[in-house]
């Protein structure tokens, strides 16, 4: 017998056990596929402690590779940055690392971990300070040792400090550089107000007033271990990570704390167009829209199939494509704790801004007017049930997430209450979601680029507003030195 | 749509090095015994890594094309077809291909005598514009028998999370992961793609890779790895070999380049011999084969593609060049080096390392800490591609109130010092277990073990030597390390470009 007869034996054994018999000839790729079921995903376990000292850990052993990983977040964030001193959270994460600790200077404990091979990080966003440090397994305790001494005994030298001021100066300086960022960062304001902790951004003056007795204060008021998880991940026994982590940080004790409320978004839905100046654009970067949600907003699960049809269907393969964009996209976003940004955004060549501007409007009405077609939510739908598999490809992914519903207090089964949901999505729920959730006609609309070129004055599309993104210049002892 | 990331030397420990390190040499063993390769009749070669963990699987096509191995006329061209892949094919976005193709022949003729028309010395307007309008008209006649971005549409629908495609210097790749029991789905997809792809959608692809160039080139004065920087970096250094121009290609080029120009280029560069393929997952090699024969060993054989000839030669002395722009200052210099396959590579790794890479590194602690020239600097090898001869890269972002030539004073000095003293000890120890570290990272995900296997194969000879090439990081001496800086990191051998602000407001 032949090989290919004798395969064809047991393909056909095969299929009188009920199990797809082997194709012997090829199908076309638009062709129905009955697809064998999909092998079981392994959920890894996932150990929750809570230490002595009131600290949480997750824990997930992950044999494959011989490293170890230890993720923190301190419960502050950039929104508690006075607003006199805006760049605070992200010094004080900034020169905890490079001040190290009193027993060894920060240049050293770098030096030791990349000796190691290892990498410590720590950054302030919105939410959170996350102190992340990655290693090989058999230096997991000596870098434990590390970053225990940072937490418990930092130094916050005055010298680190001052360089930290000269990297966020230097970073304020050019933060006009790249038209994309800037663009963000200004609809930011637009939407949440320039004064907002959610837009508000370092400037040379609020730098200079930052002293180290603030940072200090900052540390202390937030940085206790009753105000801390971890999540440890790699080669490892949990039970005895677990004893590790009790003794290397027995002694950072629990005190106090209080971590302000998020400040609320007190938000008014409102018509306007603003304008950022850019002489050397041939090309007009747009932003349009307003407020996002809530994750915990029963319609999560509906408007994020509608975000992904406008996104994709709408803006990306519709406009993108009839107007030869190199993109176009967008998103409803749903923060954990405050509401986050609804907006669609594309980049177009100057003479076709006010053209594309009102492209995108027609599209955002268009939603609110017309259910989607069943192609369109049929793709969406598939994309997301299809791929849900990929959601627990590494173990990493797996925890991570686990720790950011135990932050925000979301219940474990939250992506798969979702999923289940999103598979029940008809396109009479997206009509009814894109009419509450969507607003067309209050937008805000963010042009930047040159208007000299523009196929039409924005003053067509109502009055403008022309944001200057000067970079104000604080005290004079600050121009031209380091 | 090209990836901005450097590739990193690949290379494993041996198994004979103590103590900690067995399961490391465990986990590298572990994946070596695990792969499977196979060649088909015509040449094009498949590999796969069995993980089954989770039940997906991520594809990975590696052409052995890029900005290399084009030339004149046809700058970008590489990049374009990438994008034309996902254009459809005979079968894949389209109505009715029968009456499709006329029209886009019809159409595509238009233009040629739009070309020509322009072309002369003594063009005629209102012959033009009546041309362009026919173009246009055709365009549209055309557009109704398309079915637009099914292909991407018929991958995403069977839940690909990681479909994409990025073009460099050296190479294409084409990417999914898929739940793994579409396996044969995505055989018969992707084989159909690379068998009859209809190359319809060039103009509107032709579009978007301008506005690609202007949003990351011509706007962008700079990072170091995107802007006007890093294109002049490149035409600087390099005055013969097709490293010199980047991969988005020449403006000019881009806005002629012909269906005709991309079917040739397709059937002398995608030939199977000269694609290889990498699945990673939770398949079975047997099947994975099978399958491969059924559907991959349709397309026909063809010659491999002729090498690039061009060599560039040395550099006759220093090259400086500016960039004006409206931003703030930014210093890159590269040093000539020899291609990813030659026995010092991992010395020229342990320079940038040592000298570049982290806090502790000495461009760092010179020009960061103590000097306070700089906010950041770096350093990287790999640019702008690695199979030929390329560039050792070092950057520095000048502080605020600080300029692009103290920081290249303070670079010169820390590269002297290399010249003159030997590496210590722990410098060297720390780049070993850097790279082991990096190493072990790179190797996380099915999507980038199957990059990492094609890449093996294609530019260094063999998946194998991905882990197999123990001993090499090992013998890396401070001695090499001085010699190679002595050789190579010197100054008519360099190429130095800055950013310069302009002078009038923003």
């Amino acid at each position: 017998m032949t090989k290919g007869l004798s395969r064809g034996v047991v393909g056909c054994l095969v299929a009188l056990l009920g199990v797809e018999c082997m194709a012997w000839a090829q199908k076309g790729p638009k062709e129905v596929f009955a697809f064998p079921p999909l092998n079981k995903i392994n959920l890894p376990e996932i150990h929750e402690v809570t230490l002595t000292n009131q600290m949480k850990v997750f824990l997930v052993e992950d044999r494959d590779f011989p490293t170890v990983d230890y993720k923190l977040m301190v419960r502050t964030g950039t929104v508690h940055d006075p607003a006199d001193k805006a760049g605070l959270a992200a010094m004080t994460a900034s020169v905890l690392l490079t001040g190290g600790s009193e027993n060894t200077p920060g240049d050293l404990m770098l030096k030791k971990l990349e000796m190691m091979g290892g990498s410590l990080t720590c950054d302030a966003n919105e939410y959170t300070v996350m102190v992340d440090m990655s290693l090989l397994r058999e230096h997991a305790e000596l870098g434990l040792d590390l970053m225990a001494d940072m937490l418990l005994h930092p130094a916050f030298p005055q010298d680190k400090i001052d360089l930290a001021k000269v990297q966020q100066r230097t970073a304020i300086a050019r933060r006009n550089d790249i038209t994309y960022t800037l663009a963000i960062r200004e609809f930011r304001k637009v939407i949440y107000g320039s004064q907002s902790p959610y837009a508000r951004h370092p400037e040379y003056a609020t730098v200079s007033a930052i002293t180290r007795r603030d940072i200090l204060d900052f540390f202390r008021r937030y940085f206790q271990p009753n105000n801390t998880q971890i999540t440890v991940r790699g080669d490892f026994d949990w039970k005895e990570m677990v004893a590790l982590l009790e003794k290397k940080l027995a002694g950072w004790t629990a005190h106090p704390v209080h971590v302000p409320p998020d400040p609320k978004v007190n938000y008014r839905y409102d018509f306007s167009v603003s304008y950022v100046e850019k002489l050397d654009a041939t090309q007009s970067i747009i932003l349009i829209g307003h407020i996002g949600g809530l994750m915990n907003d029963p319609d999560y699960p509906v408007m994020q199939v509608l975000s992904a049809i406008l996104s994709s269907e709408r803006m990306f393969k519709k406009l993108s494509s009839e107007e030869g964009l190199y993109w176009a996209g967008g998103a409803y976003d749903f923060g954990y704790s405050h509401p986050a940004v609804f907006s669609v955004g594309s980049q177009t060549k100057s003479e076709s801004t006010v053209k594309v501007v009102r492209k995108m409007l027609d599209e955002l009405k268009r939603i609110t007017e017309q259910e989607v077609s069943d192609e369109e939510l049929d793709l969406v739908r598939k994309f997301t049930v299809n791929g849900f598999v990929f959601e627990f490809e590494s173990k990493e992914q797996i925890v991570d997430r686990l720790a950011l519903y135990k932050y925000f207090n979301f219940p474990n089964d939250f992506l798969e209450t979702v999923m289940k949901k999103v598979e029940k999505v008809t396109k009479a729920d997206v009509l009814r979601a894109a009419r509450t959730h969507l607003h067309p006609d209050s937008v805000h609309i963010l042009v930047v680029g040159n208007q000299a070129k523009f196929d039409a004055p924005l003053s067509v599309l109502g009055p403008v507003k022309t944001i200057d993104i000067t970079i104000p210049q604080g005290e004079p002892a600050e121009r031209n030195t380091k | 749509m090209w990836p901005r990331s450097l590739w990193l030397s690949w290379f494993f420990f041996s198994v004979l090095l103590g103590g900690g390190l067995r399961s490391n040499a465990q986990t590298l063993d572990h994946f070596k015994s695990r792969v499977k390769a196979h060649t088909l009749g015509n040449g094009m070669k498949w590999i796969v890594l069995e993980r089954h963990d989770a039940p997906v699987a991520s594809f990975h096509i590696h052409a052995d094309v890029g900005s290399v191995n084009e030339s004149y006329g046809i700058t970008g061209i590489s990049h374009l077809l990438e994008h034309l892949a996902f254009s459809g094919t005979k079968v894949v976005g389209t109505k009715d291909y029968s009456k499709e193709s006329a029209l886009l022949d019809q159409r595509d003729a238009l233009f040629d005598q739009i070309q020509e028309e322009k072309a002369r010395i003594n063009a005629d307007p209102l012959k033009l514009k009546e041309l362009q309008e026919a173009f246009h008209q055709k365009r549209q006649e055309a557009q109704k028998f398309e079915v637009a971005r099914e292909f991407v549409d018929l991958s995403v629908k069977e839940g690909d999370r990681g479909l994409g495609a990025s073009t460099s210097a050296d190479f294409t790749q084409y990417t999914s992961s898929l739940p793994s029991n579409r396996l044969e789905f995505w055989m018969a997809l992707n084989s159909d793609r690379f068998m009859n792809p209809v190359f319809r959608g060039l103009y509107r692809e032709r579009e978007s890779v301008l506005n690609e160039r202007w949003i990351r080139i011509e706007s962008s004065p700079g990072s170091i790895l995107d802007g006007k920087l890093r294109e002049d970096l490149a035409a600087m250094a390099f005055k013969a070999h097709p490293y010199h121009h980047d991969v988005i290609g020449h403006r000019s080029d881009l806005e002629r380049i012909t269906r005709r120009d991309v079917e040739n280029y397709f059937r002398k560069y995608y030939a199977p011999s000269n694609l290889t393929a990498a699945i990673v997952g939770d398949v079975n090699p047997e099947e994975v084969f099978r399958l491969a024969e059924l559907y991959f060993g349709r397309i026909p054989s063809l010659p491999k593609p002729e090498a690039v000839r061009t060599q560039e030669p040395e550099q006759w002395g220093e090259r400086r060049f500016q960039v004006s722009a409206k931003a703030e200052p930014l210093l890159v210099v590269g040093y000539h080096r020899p291609g990813i396959n030659h026995k010092d590579r991992f010395v020229f790794e342990a320079v940038s390392t040592i000298l570049g890479n982290g806090h502790s590194s000495r461009l760092h602690q010179a020009l960061v800490e103590k000097k306070k020239v700089a906010v950041e600097i770096g350093s990287f090898n790999g640019w702008p591609g690695e199979k030929f001869p390329h560039l050792c890269v070092f950057y520095a972002v000048p502080a605020r109130g600080h300029s692009s030539e103290e920081c290249l004073r303070a670079l010169d000095e820390e590269i002297e010092k290399v010249k003159s003293e030997p590496v210590t000890g722990d410098e060297l120890a720390k780049f070993k277990n850097m790279t082991k570290k990096r190493l072990i990272d790179s190797m996380k995900t099915n999507a980038q073990l199957a990059a990492l296997l094609t890449r093996a194969e294609v530019l260094l000879g063999g998946w194998q030597r991905m882990f197999d090439e123990m001993q090499e990081v090992e013998v890396v001496s401070p001695a090499d390390i001085r010699r190679i800086a002595r050789t190579f990191l010197v100054r008519k051998n360099r190429t130095i470009g800055e950013i310069v602000p302009e002078e009038d407001q923003q």
